[in-house]
């Protein structure tokens, strides 16, 4: 807390872009992850409330100074809850979610396959092409 | 003259309900005259509220609370569908309006009777909702001498065109609810069903590309942020039934040319539906927050949800009732054209249920463990880009492949041409865009899918020339301009999302800022005033080298409604946009400076193109069945022409077909 006091004087000019251009790329990444606290459902980079200029420097000055991006969302998790960082967490319930379409896909294919052989051999003959002129 | 409205919204109800059980006995005529009086007298209230938006009848309380006497002409009239109860009167207007062109041109038969009767309770459910819990015609006691304005974010022509359209969509897809419905109850679910609700799928689901389209448009050119997709809760719920419609659109002509399927068709065009019942109750109730939800109120949201169990619960035990005993048509190869659209099905649908347990997860999750979390872009991008990557890589392969069984090396063999030009296109973005991966293979995917589309032209003509090819039928056109569209998009999305260039600089006159070669230059600002809204311009004169634009940004202030809004200049090239906004006044540095988003965005015309592209396919396709049904009515007309005392078996009678 002690140094984010200063920052809120500081909101308005935050937005200077950091020097490393690669180091700015990756700040940029970052606060299209994370939830402005003050704002219905908007990343830090799209919003234009003051704690979020102030969120958006916060993320710089961690990029600047060596953080990962793992690190800076960990951080705001920590600081501010799971619910500001857009990307639900790998631990407890949010594994499932991430599992969820990949399951499904692996599950339902294996369905429609056993389904489409069982078909298949139901009627048991040879199947051939069927020339386009031939479907309508 | 707004209770005038009002009665002919009460008669339409009524005639809804007439047109529901003379079609559930089975009576087409009396079904089909019912609609055309609902659709009329619908009519009438929607052009009497209109009326009230466009002459600023303050005494309307709908008119008072989202409209103003200042407001451009166009934007009144638009106004009228700019708040929920306008909204909800266009919903009934449109849901009537199909069953009435419905029960013009639609053969007369037992399938038609029920959808007619179908539809006629999903608009008495409908017209209910707007009388008793969404009234647009309700008056207030003393009129107020000017009216509150309307947002002013929506005082603009993309987004004045994006509810009718998103609404031609959502709302088509009742009436393919409602024959699918017939469709179960007569036990009829085959391949005729399929020709027949086949015009309807393709024209909501084209509609609805459209509406979304311009929802995405808008948002990059007035939002400021330089995005137009940002997985936010209200764009997935109008995803969702875009992606069942798309597995509907695809699954439907299997059912159709190979009597196939049939059965999961039919649940397809029962979810279209629901889901997007489904979006407008998560949009209205406020259940998820959201950045562009509105006029939120959570009893109404329940009144929509048990709308919507009722709709589902119906169809659900219908197709429980008949599903298991569809025919199942006739039996193919995993590798054939049938095999390749199940494929495409599973993709689909996969894809739509992690939208909604992506959208619904935040909810369940604090139900269930008081815990609060957020699904944003970096779940959506990372599981549905591989999702659709994959899908996307088969669409070549499977219009190439025959039905009922497909040799898999000729294929190959004819997409060698799209493979090569995928792989130098891969090498081309990997030098342009920095070697970003889904940039790469979002290019390269895009191309071998046109490439591999026109090679699919070029094989299905070769054999007659230029003569076969004024013989394809509009629904084969539809299908290769859409998936060239969905190449085209594929391109511009990955390009565009993984190249942007974006910085915000603080600029006050005089300053000059740097980006990627191009030096902008804040020359100065003026105030200029329109109709309802003041407005800040500045001018800001980007260069590079000999190139030399003058942009043009502004922020507009809207004192009726006491809020702000961002007009972004754009310049245009065939490299993409350079894109400037004025963000918030910084007054502290300098009287006239401002935040200032500049970005560059490659290609991103290839998107909004794209996806204009996929909804003039699905229009072809439309227009393809519509051409087939013309022919018949001609050609049964002359054949009543021909033999006089016989008009019944051309034009059976209309009484009491079942």
């Amino acid at each position: 807390m002690k140094f984010l006091l200063p920052l809120i004087f500081l909101g308005a000019l935050s937005d200077a872009a950091l020097e490393d251009p690669k180091q700015e790329q990756r700040a940029q990444e970052i606060m299209r992850e994370i939830r402005c606290v003050s704002c219905e459902n908007e990343p830090i980079s799209n919003s234009n409330s003051e704690i979020a200029a102030d969120m958006r420097h916060q993320v710089r000055l961690q990029v600047q100074n060596g953080a990962s991006n793992k690190d800076v969302r960990d951080w705001f998790a920590e600081k501010y809850g799971d619910v500001v960082i857009f990307r639900p967490s790998t631990t407890g319930f949010g594994i499932l979610i991430w599992l969820f379409p990949f399951m499904l896909l692996a599950g339902a294919g294996y369905g429609v396959w056993k389904m489409v052989i069982a078909k298949k051999s139901e009627q048991g003959t040879t199947l051939t092409p069927l020339p386009e002129d031939q479907v309508e | 003259m707004i209770e005038l409205g009002h009665l002919a919204a009460f008669f339409a109800l009524a005639a809804t309900l007439v047109a529901a059980v003379s079609g559930g006995m089975g009576k087409v005529a009396a079904a089909g005259r019912a609609m055309q009086v609902g659709m009329i007298a619908c009519l009438i209230s929607f052009v009497l509220l209109v009326n009230a938006f466009l002459t600023s009848d303050f005494s309307v309380l709908l008119v008072a609370k989202h409209s103003h006497s200042l407001k451009p002409a166009f934007y009144k009239f638009a106004g009228a569908w700019g708040n929920h109860e306008g909204s909800m009167l266009l919903w009934c207007l449109i849901m009537l309006g199909f069953g009435a062109i419905a029960s013009l041109v639609m053969k007369n038969d037992r399938l038609k009777a029920y959808a007619l009767g179908v539809q006629g309770g999903l608009s008495f459910m409908s017209l209910s909702y707007l009388l008793f819990a969404s009234s647009p015609f309700t008056r207030v006691a003393s009129a107020p001498l000017d009216g509150n304005g309307l947002n002013p974010l929506l005082q603009d022509p993309a987004l004045a065109f994006h509810p009718p359209f998103l609404y031609l969509g959502y709302v088509g897809f009742s009436f393919v609810f409602s024959v699918a419905a017939a469709g179960l109850l007569i036990n009829e679910v085959g391949s005729d069903w399929a020709k027949r609700v086949r015009p309807w799928a393709l024209f909501s689901w084209s509609a609805l590309t459209i509406g979304i389209a311009l929802g995405g448009i808008w948002a990059y050119y007035e939002l400021g942020w330089s995005g137009w997709w940002f997985w936010d809760p209200v764009e997935n719920a109008s995803l969702m039934p875009w992606l069942v419609g798309a597995a509907l659109v695809h699954s439907i002509i299997v059912t159709q040319k190979r009597g196939s399927m049939a059965s999961w068709t039919v649940f397809l065009a029962v979810l279209a539906f629901c889901l997007s019942i489904l979006g407008a109750f998560l949009v209205r109730s406020g259940v998820l927050t959201s950045v562009h939800a509105f006029a939120l109120d959570p009893e109404r949201g329940l009144l929509l949800l048990f709308g919507l169990c009722v709709a589902a619960l119906f169809a659900f035990v219908l197709f429980a009732w008949r599903g298991p005993n569809l025919p199942s048509g006739s039996a193919f190869d995993p590798i054939s054209r049938e095999g390749a659209l199940i494929v495409n099905n599973l993709f689909f649908s996969v894809a739509a249920a992690t939208v909604l347990v992506g959208t619904l997860y935040p909810l369940g999750i604090e139900l269930v463990t008081g815990e609060t979390d957020s699904v944003g872009e970096p779940y959506f991008n990372r599981t549905l880009a591989p999702l659709m990557a994959l899908l996307f890589l088969l669409v070549p392969v499977a219009t190439t492949m025959t039905w009922r069984k497909a040799d898999v090396a000729p294929v190959f063999r004819s997409l060698v041409v799209a493979g090569v030009f995928a792989i130098a296109a891969a090498a081309v973005t990997f030098i342009a865009v920095a070697g970003k991966l889904w940039a790469v293979l979002g290019a390269a995917i895009g191309v071998w899918v046109i490439i591999g589309t026109l090679t699919d032209l070029y094989r299905r003509v070769r054999p007659g020339g230029f003569e076969r090819l004024s013989k394809l039928s509009l629904g084969v056109w539809g299908l290769m301009i859409a998936h060239i569209g969905l190449g085209f998009f594929v391109i511009g999305a990955s390009v565009e999302t993984n190249g942007r260039l974006e910085r915000t600089f603080v600029m006050s006159p005089g300053s000059e800022v740097e980006m990627a070669g191009w030096t902008f230059q804040y020359q100065s600002l003026e105030n200029i005033d329109g109709p309802n809204f003041e407005s800040q311009v500045g001018t800001i004169i980007a260069e590079n080298g000999a190139r030399r634009h003058v942009l043009k940004p502004s922020k507009r202030f809207y004192p009726v409604a006491g809020t702000p809004t961002t007009e972004v200049a754009i310049r245009k090239s065939l490299r993409g946009d350079l894109y400037v906004a004025l963000g918030e006044p910084i007054p502290s540095v300098h009287p006239q400076a401002f935040k200032v988003r500049v970005s560059m965005n490659p290609i991103i015309d290839f998107v909004f193109g794209g996806v204009g592209l996929i909804a003039l396919g699905g229009f072809f396709a439309f227009a393809d069945r519509v051409k087939g049904r013309v022919s018949e009515l001609l050609s049964a007309r002359k054949a009543a022409k021909d033999k006089p005392d016989d008009t019944d078996t051309a034009l059976p009678a209309a009484e009491g077909v079942s």
